[in-house]
């Protein structure tokens, strides 16, 4: 087996895992009854994914230079189709990480808007994923 | 005499798998078939690069690049494109393999024309 493209395989399954758990995590927090404990299990997977998604993206690229020496050639849309991604993962993994850290005291408002916002955060990461992949 | 028979055959039919597995596993390359290296090309015409690949087990499609700069993606392995209208002057049109992450993996080749 090719290892340079199970490395590439192995990578786009933590990143699939990841997009799902951001995504998932999220909209499934908006829409079930408030309940503290699985907010805070929500928020947790969320975080997590984040993570992931950093994680496998820089894989990615790291494969990338072993291989080649070099990162892949993007567009100009691509690229900007991986800034969107990056500020997303960014944004997403320090309001996930706020949210723990500090959400427990604060009112229903504040913990559906900050839910919204990671909702937002994931769907606008996932969508430029399908840019970035396609116009690269 | 009958296994002299049958070890000839096996001999021809291995020879034969053999060579249809060289045929397959073709060695990758990128060329441009149009233009030609130092071509000169009308400023007002409708230019176009015509190309063919063979992407190797590595390979997976074609970036265009003009002056360095990522034009287009060819998905087609081989075939033509329109190229936009460039300025006078040299340019260098370069057509690089690819693997699925977008990676050049060092199969190419550029030419240089001159729009005039």
């Amino acid at each position: 087996m090719d290892l340079q493209n199970l490395g590439y395989a192995l990578t786009q399954v933590v990143h699939n895992f990841g997009a799902s758990a951001v995504l998932g995590g999220a909209v499934a927090s908006l829409w079930l009854a408030p309940r503290a404990e699985l907010h805070r299990c929500m928020a947790w997977l969320v975080l997590s994914g984040w993570a992931a998604q950093i994680a496998s993206g820089a894989t990615f690229g790291a494969i990338s230079f072993y291989y080649y020496g070099q990162f892949p050639d993007l567009s100009t849309v691509a690229m900007v189709a991986l800034a969107i991604k990056v500020a997303c993962a960014v944004s997403g993994f320090a309001l996930a990480a706020f949210y723990l850290r500090y959400g427990a005291s604060r009112p229903e408002s504040w913990h559906r808007s900050v839910w919204l916002i990671l909702t937002i955060l994931a769907a606008t990461a996932l969508t430029a994923a399908a840019f970035l992949r396609w116009f690269s | 005499m009958h296994f002299h028979s049958l070890f000839r055959g096996i001999i021809f039919a291995l020879s034969i798998a053999l060579s249809s597995t060289c045929v397959a596993a073709d060695a990758p390359y990128a060329k441009i078939t149009f233009p030609s290296d130092g071509a000169k090309l009308g400023a007002m015409s409708q230019n176009r690069i015509d190309y063919e690949v063979v992407p190797g087990p590595q390979g997976d499609h074609i970036h265009l690049y003009v002056d360095n700069k990522e034009a287009v993606i060819l998905r087609k392995l081989s075939g033509s494109h329109e190229l936009d209208p460039l300025p006078q002057g040299a340019h260098t049109l370069c057509i690089k393999v690819v693997n699925k992450a977008h990676v050049p993996i060092g199969v190419e080749q550029c030419v240089k024309v001159s729009v005039e």
